[in-house]
């Protein structure tokens, strides 16, 4: 290899070092006693103490990670149901634009404002149907903010299902509704795996929502209790540490197995959301 | 001869309204939950912009003031400060990650080495909590605990209260922002700079162009309109950003490092001062929505010179 070419697979490592170092570090962090963690030097070794003290009992952890466990299944679900139908509906049939334009509107405006300038709008909202405090509310929440996303990256996939296997299946006898859960559904698979990954990590990271819609303790989501744990007085660091890495651990596995869905889902989120 | 033309135009009719019923029927989750969760806040949002509103005993009050909440919003302070610090923070933040984004496309899209490490690591941070984010860069720039002054006084250098002072805590949460989102940047145009025809290039390379050449004529014009619509969405997205300054500065010292989003909770969830932080709400969207018909204004105005 040529020099420049060296000075570039080096640049590269640089690049890669800057992204682990501080994420191993969090991990080191968490596996030493609280001794180490406070020591102005730098000490190794190796405790679980964090993690025991993390999930001992009278801690809300566990129960917040159930309660983002159901926002992501609730989140995830309801985003596949409404962003498929949705999807498949804008999808070369006729639907009056009195419908879609309103539709698109609403679904940009979304994608566009900052959430939190809709929070107060939605605590009002969520209040008035009794949703405050709990995970439904949040699901709904987490939801809208990912439908537009859904409906989008449905329809480009059932776009790409030739419509004559839709009118071979109405010629056959089978309804709308049979025809798009039987024939043309199966295949937007891909569209349905990349929403279903995507959607479910916002809504295991979520933050703002459950920040602003629940008060804390086991009715919050995991993020608001790791954010609890940054106490201005008083920081237990390796119980933060610790929470850091349960909370990432499923994602990580996620962003490797489903590595090809996470990177269509970021990339088309974005740049079409 | 009438009941064949009603006939018809019934059969004819029936077809695409079909399908059209059917179709409005799929759409019906989605409208209920946009107009419930989406229009109804919008809603509320404006209608609390323009009043009064108390909150007393878990029940809101709200009486109708017209404009005078709007009238707050230039001697809001704060407010002011925290207008000018997205500024900073989202042009900052816009330039680092996209030129740093572009950089490292174009060097993974050469390596050979190190190119699908460095694929799947940049993934990380795109797909980690934000909050785990604060967690992680918490537990470096924290100056008693983390690693950033562990490692300055363990090299006898003096150790620095890195949120302690304005400019210094912008530039840590500036420099979190990039760490988190320079990873996009570069997968969005790796992922384009693959889907260039790779003849065009060679071409190039064939005719005597070198490889500087080659990158300066051929491949750059050729990105640049998804890296200008990339400087767009980071812009809309720096200005979304919420969890990271929450966590790590709080906002401060003061409000150095106060964004927009951070306003609008405080002045809402702290001050429950709801009528004003909705006209400052207000404010936020139309400066948003002034942003995005500049930015579509600049395409067209491209778009007619390129045509021309």
């Amino acid at each position: 290899m040529e020099p420049w070419q060296w000075t570039m697979e080096i640049v590269l490592l640089i690049t890669v070092a800057i992204i682990l170092i501080p994420m191993a570090w969090m991990i080191f962090v968490s596996l030493q006693p609280a001794t180490g963690i406070i020591n102005p030097r730098f000490t190794a070794s190796f405790s679980l103490e964090s993690y025991i003290e993390l999930f001992s009992s009278g801690t809300p952890y566990l129960q917040q990670m159930g309660n983002s466990a159901l926002i992501v299944a609730g989140t995830v679900l309801l985003s596949l149901g409404a962003g498929s139908l949705g999807g498949y509906a804008l999808s070369g049939f006729r639907v009056p634009r009195g419908i879609t334009f309103p539709l698109l509107g609403v679904a940009g405006f979304i994608s566009i404002v900052p959430p939190m300038v809709l929070v107060p709008g939605l605590y009002v909202t969520l209040a008035s149907l009794g949703l405050i405090g709990g995970n439904l509310g949040l699901v709904l929440a987490n939801t809208v903010f990912q439908l537009p996303f859904a409906i989008l990256v449905m329809k480009v996939n059932f776009d790409g299902v030739p419509r004559s296997l839709r009118e071979a299946a109405l010629i056959d006898g089978a309804s709308e509704f049979e025809a798009f859960w039987r024939i043309i559904l199966p295949l937007a698979r891909p569209g349905l795996a990349s929403v279903a990954v995507f959607t479910g990590v916002m809504a295991w990271n979520e933050f703002q929502f459950g920040l602003t819609m629940t008060s804390g303790g086991s009715t919050s989501p995991l993020t608001v209790g790791i954010a609890s744990l940054v106490n201005p007085n008083q920081v237990a660091w390796g119980q933060l540490a610790a929470i850091g890495v349960v909370a990432a651990l499923p994602i990580v596995i996620l962003s490797l197995v489903a590595n090809r869905q996470l990177v269509a889902g970021l990339t088309q989120g974005s740049v079409k959301g | 001869m009438a009941q064949l033309l009603l006939a018809g135009r019934r059969s004819r009719r029936r077809r695409p309204m079909d399908g059209g019923r059917f179709a409005v029927i799929a759409l019906l989750p989605s409208i209920i939950l946009f107009a419930v969760f989406g229009i109804l806040p919008a809603y509320n949002l404006l209608r609390m912009s323009v009043s009064d509103v108390a909150l007393q005993g878990g029940v809101f009050t709200e009486v109708l003031v017209g404009f005078g909440n709007f009238a707050k919003i230039p001697s809001d302070q704060t407010g002011a400060r925290t207008m000018v610090n997205t500024l900073v923070f989202s042009l900052a933040s816009v330039v680092l990650t996209v030129g740093l984004g572009l950089a490292l496309a174009l060097l993974v899209e050469r390596s050979r080495v190190f190119a699908g490490l460095a694929r799947r690591v940049l993934l990380i941070p795109l797909a980690i909590a934000p909050v785990v984010i604060s967690v992680i860069w918490l537990l470096i720039v924290d100056p008693n605990i983390g690693s950033l002054n562990k490692l300055l006084g363990n090299l006898g250098l003096p150790v620095q209260s890195w949120l302690g002072d304005g400019a210094s805590a912008m530039a840590v949460v500036i420099g979190i922002d990039v760490w988190h989102w320079t990873p996009l940047v570069f997968l969005i145009l790796f992922t384009s700079l693959q889907a260039l025809d790779p003849e065009v290039r060679e071409a190039a390379l064939v005719d005597g162009a070198n490889s500087r050449q080659t990158l300066r004529y051929i491949t750059l014009p050729l990105v640049m309109p998804m890296v200008i619509a990339l400087c767009g969405i980071r812009l809309l997205m720096s200005i979304k950003a919420f969890d990271e300054m929450f966590l790590v500065t709080g906002g401060g010292p003061g409000d150095a490092t106060s964004l927009v989003s951070l306003h609008i909770r405080q002045v809402f969830f702290d001050e429950l001062n709801l009528g004003y932080g909705s006209a400052y709400s207000v404010m936020v969207v139309l400066a948003i929505g002034a942003l995005v018909a500049i930015g579509f204004g600049l395409r067209r105005l491209r778009r007619a010179r390129a045509a021309s």
